[in-house]
């Protein structure tokens, strides 16, 4: 009788269980492990390892446009994919064409992206070895018209200088001499990349998105639409294990214990993923005693 | 009612037929591309125009709110300081009026006015907006996720599956039977399960966008010339 008593009020708390308690749960969850990193390890899966395959197999003349379709909500997935993708096509010395297409900060995001990478390859000049473009309204139809015309579409780089200007533009003139776009989005944009561009102009496309946005990708990865996929935290953290992996030359901003990075994220991404189950967990148990004993009466 | 009706359904069929037969035909039949070319361009230049529009939209509605003292007037006023901050200083930094000098980092690799507008208020602002997901979502997850029929558990086990997939623990998990059994266990839920609900989804919305597509272009569909039913 005791114990039935003692099962019902554990069945009532659990029921009643205040949510500000999962907030706090969360945001220690988040909070401490960037304070405190673990460092768990990083397993890789093919849609990264086929993106990472494609960059390596490119050359110093290949160019790779980078398109920053995503604003600052989505900046702790997207962002350490920017930097990765960036440093893997520097260190190659595989020339990179950034432009912007979200309108709202794809551009200042971008801007940011170089300003953390590029510094870190002196070697290399604006303008010979990458160009920022920067923003253009229009999406759909902007991208459309670049398969015929970039330097119509943007006259003029990130920096007001015309695009006749730089040398790097000189020689990229549509997709044609372009090898690889890779669009890193937070929304629909990525999608129009794959089932536009690639299918209209046949330029290799790989996404880099929100792990939410991650499951529609797949459609357009099993077609051929897309060469590769990196999904989310987990997708920017392999891609960042495999540039170690292969290029320990860019190891030192990962080593910097004041910057983020995916690996870094992944912790926080564990822990959330376990408090986040464990709930749910906790919440089914919850809903079977109350049906038994709701049986029971 | 011919500037009101015909003129327009005449317009948007020869608009819309224009890449549609444009797509059959390679670059070299410029007779054919250049039309659609052309429309492309347009097509910017109005989507500028319609970023204006939505502007003046937002501008009007909240200064209407403010003026009726309508429920959350105040936040109408963060809004429009919001919108219009930024936007002042990014016009002005166009035209380089004085300390105004470009959007992007100054030489000496300080911020511009608009650059710490954007840095330092902007984007928190809006990665605080999709981090508190991650809180609604746990919560949610807790309140809502049961198993209380075939189909809930189905999503359920797929889910806590997935994530766990993500994330190192279940490697460790899974190497206690076979190394990386539960990752490659995931990826195919990822990539077999997942992709044919998605393809079906995207197929239908496909369908759906072409029927509403040829239903515009064919004047059977006419509400966007905002016109009464009688008319």
């Amino acid at each position: 009788m005791e114990s039935t008593g003692k099962r019902n009020g554990l069945v009532q708390s659990l029921r009643n269980f205040d949510r500000r308690w999962v907030f706090l749960l969360i945001g220690l969850g988040t909070i401490l492990p960037i304070i405190y990193p673990i460092g768990f390890g990083v397993s890789t899966t093919p849609p990264v390892q086929q993106l990472y395959d494609k960059i390596e197999s490119l050359t110093p003349d290949d160019v790779v446009m980078l398109s920053f379709d995503f604003g600052p909500t989505t900046v702790p997935e997207n962002g350490p994919m920017a930097s990765a993708i960036l440093r893997h096509c520097f260190t190659r010395g595989i020339k990179v064409v950034v432009i912007a297409l979200y309108p709202i900060g794809g551009r200042a995001l971008a801007v940011q992206a170089l300003n953390e990478v590029a510094p870190e390859f002196p070697h290399l000049r604006y303008g010979i070895d990458f160009v920022n473009l920067g923003y253009k309204d229009g999406a759909q139809a902007l991208m459309k018209q670049m398969g015929e015309d970039i330097h119509g579409v943007f006259p003029t780089d990130a920096n007001g200088d015309p695009l006749s200007q730089l040398p790097l533009m000189q020689r990229v003139h549509n997709y044609k001499d372009i090898s690889l776009v890779v669009s890193l989005a937070t929304g629909v944009i990525g999608e129009w990349w794959a089932n536009l561009i690639n299918s209209q102009f046949g330029v290799p496309v790989a996404v880099g998105c929100t792990a939410v946005s991650a499951p529609k990708y797949y459609a357009y990865l099993n077609t051929g639409q897309m060469i590769g996929l990196l999904g989310g935290l987990k997708g920017a953290s392999e891609y960042e294990r495999l540039l170690l992996d292969g290029h320990p030359s860019v190891s030192a901003p990962y080593n910097d214990p004041t910057r983020f990075n995916a690996m870094k994220g992944m912790d926080v991404q564990t822990i959330d993923h376990s408090i986040i189950i464990l709930f749910i967990v906790v919440g089914n148990v919850a809903y079977f005693l109350s049906r038994r004993r709701a049986a029971r009466v | 009612m011919f500037f009101r009706l015909q003129l327009p359904l005449i317009l948007t069929f020869i608009a819309g037929m224009i890449p549609i037969v444009a797509f059959f035909f390679t670059s070299e039949a410029t007779i054919v591309k250049a039309p659609t070319d052309r429309l492309e361009k347009w097509m910017v230049i109005v989507a500028g125009f319609a970023l204006l529009l939505g502007v003046i939209n937002v501008i009007q509605g909240n200064l209407k709110k403010i003026e009726r003292r309508g429920p959350g007037w105040p936040y109408a006023i963060c809004l429009l300081v919001g919108l219009l901050v930024p936007g002042i200083f990014g016009i002005l930094s166009a035209f380089s009026v004085g300390p105004f000098q470009g959007i992007g980092l100054r030489a000496d690799g300080g911020y511009t006015p608009f650059a710490w507008v954007t840095r330092f208020f902007f984007e928190p602002l809006q990665a605080t907006m999709f981090s508190l997901l991650a809180f609604y979502i746990a919560s949610a997850a807790f309140r809502a996720f049961r198993v209380r029929n075939l189909e809930a558990t189905i999503l359920l086990v797929a889910a806590v599956l997935v994530m766990i997939g993500r994330i190192p623990v279940g490697d460790a998990i899974s190497s206690a039977v076979r190394p990386g059994a539960l990752a490659s266990f995931t990826e195919w839920l990822m990539d077999k399960p997942n992709t044919a609900a998605q393809r079906g989804i995207l197929i239908g919305a496909a369908l759906g966008a072409a029927s509403l597509s040829l239903r515009v272009i064919l004047g059977i569909e006419r509400s966007y010339l905002g016109l009464e039913k009688s008319e």
